[in-house]
């Protein structure tokens, strides 16, 4: 018999015994309830303040269905040759803006690395202007600078080289600062110079999260910059946008396809060079 | 042999990290050839004494003489100066893993050269010659394109030998080299290090915690306890009375320490 020393133990009177799992009214089960009350109180709370009825969410994506299927469909193709020149601008836009970024970061990175730029001052210096560039959305670069530069491809190209380079910065910092630890350590006990270490230590060992962090945020630009066209920083998203103002819907429809297309063939491509790094 | 010169002196070395003082005042004098081994329980404060002798860990207090100058005082291009005459070999051998195994020893002449004639990678001829017979010597020949993370621990180790005595350096500081591998590969370690060191007349200062290991090798031991030293001398009048004193009150390094030396036995078929 398998189970006999185990049952031996087992006064009969307890046999049936339920167990639970918890205690009843402990205080862990009282905080999961006050949770859950709260979370229920706060999606109220958000409809009756936006004074949305929560069935016309269950009835809105019918409706969209319909609105499209009747305007936006067979898209127009005629507009692929018209607006081609935009949608390599496009591309061209996060090729440029990730470039661009990835060599600044590199020595922003640096610079916000503790054990690869001793100056605390300096350091946090760099370290807040580096978190409020990346807290100030792309989109809100974009129509900042339109006011600065007018309608333009500049405004998309600047915004988004100062948005990577806040999102980079800080990737880079990190992988270097696992990098300069005990890697370098023997590179400054020889009496290297600083840098020496840098270019002898540092960068071949950086390489690999280098290219991995400058490749994700190419991919996250070739979006990014779909979408600056909105508030006229250049690009497809500007027409995309023009075209809907036009009610040019057939049009529209067509161009958010090959932006689709676009993203998607990034995403391939640049998840296949990732992987293959590794 | 000739009495050998004073090499480095170290006088009333105090290290002090933030509450704790973990180096109660050091004397201690190194002579030109001398192959000291130091041991001690861990958190003794080996690692910190090593590693004020080129100035990786900053010391409090005291004077460390080498080469006519003090290296405590020392900044800037003057203590890289010094650094690049004294070589070291690390537990984990901090090899840059994506450059290969030549560059990698080649990195020991870094402070030799200017930053603009190595930023092209242009290293002498005769430095490269030197580079590659030191590999042939510890049998690495055959691996010199190899990247540095593509080789075992033991030859990565053979590695960071080879680099540190690229500096042509006067001292050797090793701070627990064979920690991280087997028997065998310290064993071999051990014996190249010792060759080289011995051949060069180059003075060495090792950490290690294998005792049977260091009465091996050595040809003075210092045992340092609690940031103290507390046995200066020969290996052969270090007493097993003597080892217990310094591990006194580490149970588990006492266990450690047999462990030792029975890998000892292992390694040299004592
Ligand atoms: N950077 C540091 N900051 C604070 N305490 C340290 C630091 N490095 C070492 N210590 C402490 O100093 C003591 C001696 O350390 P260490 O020199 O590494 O000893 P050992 O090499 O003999 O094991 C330990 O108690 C350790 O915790
Ligand atoms: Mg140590």
């Amino acid at each position: 018999m398998a189970f006999s020393g185990f049952d031996q133990n087992v006064v009969p009177s307890e046999m049936n015994q339920v167990i639970p799992l918890a205690k009843k009214d402990s205080p862990a089960r009282i905080k999961m309830w006050l949770t859950i009350g709260f979370i229920a109180a706060l999606i109220v709370a958000s409809f009756i303040h936006l004074s949305v009825n929560p069935l016309d969410i269950l009835t809105a994506p019918p409706t969209m269905l319909t609105f499209m299927a009747d305007n936006f469909f067979p898209p127009n193709t005629e507009i692929v040759a018209n607006s081609l020149p935009v949608i390599i601008e496009t591309f061209f836009f996060a090729v440029i803006a990730t470039y661009v970024s990835a060599v600044i970061s590199f020595t922003l990175g640096i610079l916000m690395s503790e054990r690869l730029n001793r100056h605390a001052v300096v350091r946090r210096g760099v370290r807040y202007f580096v978190a409020f560039l990346r807290n100030i959305p792309v989109i809100i670069w974009g129509s900042l600078l339109v006011f600065i530069f007018g309608i333009g491809n500049i405004v998309g190209l600047i915004a988004l080289t100062i948005a990577t380079m806040g999102f980079l910065s800080r990737s880079y910092a990190e992988s270097m600062n696992d990098i300069a630890g005990e890697r370098l350590e023997a590179m400054y006990a020889s009496g290297a110079s600083y840098m020496q270490i840098l270019v002898h230590g540092l960068i071949p060992e950086f390489m690999p999260a280098w290219l991995n962090w400058t490749l994700f945020s190419f991919e996250i630009n070739i979006r990014a910059s779909a979408i600056l066209g909105m508030v006229g920083a250049g690009g497809m998203g500007m027409l995309i946008n023009s075209q809907m103002n036009l009610r040019n819907f057939r049009s529209a429809s067509m161009l958010i396809m090959i932006l689709v297309g676009m993203i998607l063939i990034t995403e391939f491509t640049v998840g296949f060079l990732r992987r293959k790094m590794t | 042999m000739a009495e050998a010169n004073t090499l480095l002196k170290i006088s009333n070395l105090k290290k002090q990290y933030s509450k704790k003082e973990v180096l109660k005042g050091i004397d201690i004098e190194i002579k030109e050839g001398e192959f000291v081994v130091v041991i001690g329980p861990s958190g003794a404060g080996k690692s910190t004494f090593i590693r004020c002798i080129n100035r990786m860990v900053d010391p409090t207090h005291g004077a460390i003489e080498f080469g006519g100058t003090d290296v405590a005082k020392l900044k800037g291009k003057a203590l890289r100066e010094a650094r690049s005459n004294i070589g070291m070999i690390f537990q984990h051998y901090n090899l840059i893993g994506r450059t290969n195994v030549i560059k990698n020893v080649l990195h020991g002449r870094l402070g030799h050269n200017s930053f603009f004639k190595t930023l092209t990678g242009s290293y002498s001829d005769a430095e490269k010659r030197e580079a590659l017979t030191l590999l042939q010597k510890v049998g690495l020949g055959d691996h010199i394109y190899k990247k540095a993370n593509a080789l075992s621990g033991g030859q990565m180790q053979r590695v960071g030998i080879c680099r540190a005595m690229m500096q042509d350096p006067k001292l050797l500081l090793a701070d627990e080299p064979i920690a991280s591998l087997d028997p065998k590969s310290a064993k071999v370690i051990m014996d190249q290090i010792h060759g080289l060191v011995t051949e060069r007349n180059i003075a060495c200062i090792m950490n290690l915690h294998q005792v049977q290991v260091a009465k091996d090798y050595a040809t003075r031991i210092i045992g340092i306890k609690d940031g103290r030293v507390v046995y200066d001398g020969a290996p052969a009048d270090l007493t097993e009375a003597m080892i217990a004193d310094i591990y006194e009150g580490k149970a588990e390094e006492m266990e450690l320490k047999t462990d030792n030396v029975a890998v000892g036995e292992l390694a040299y078929g004592v």
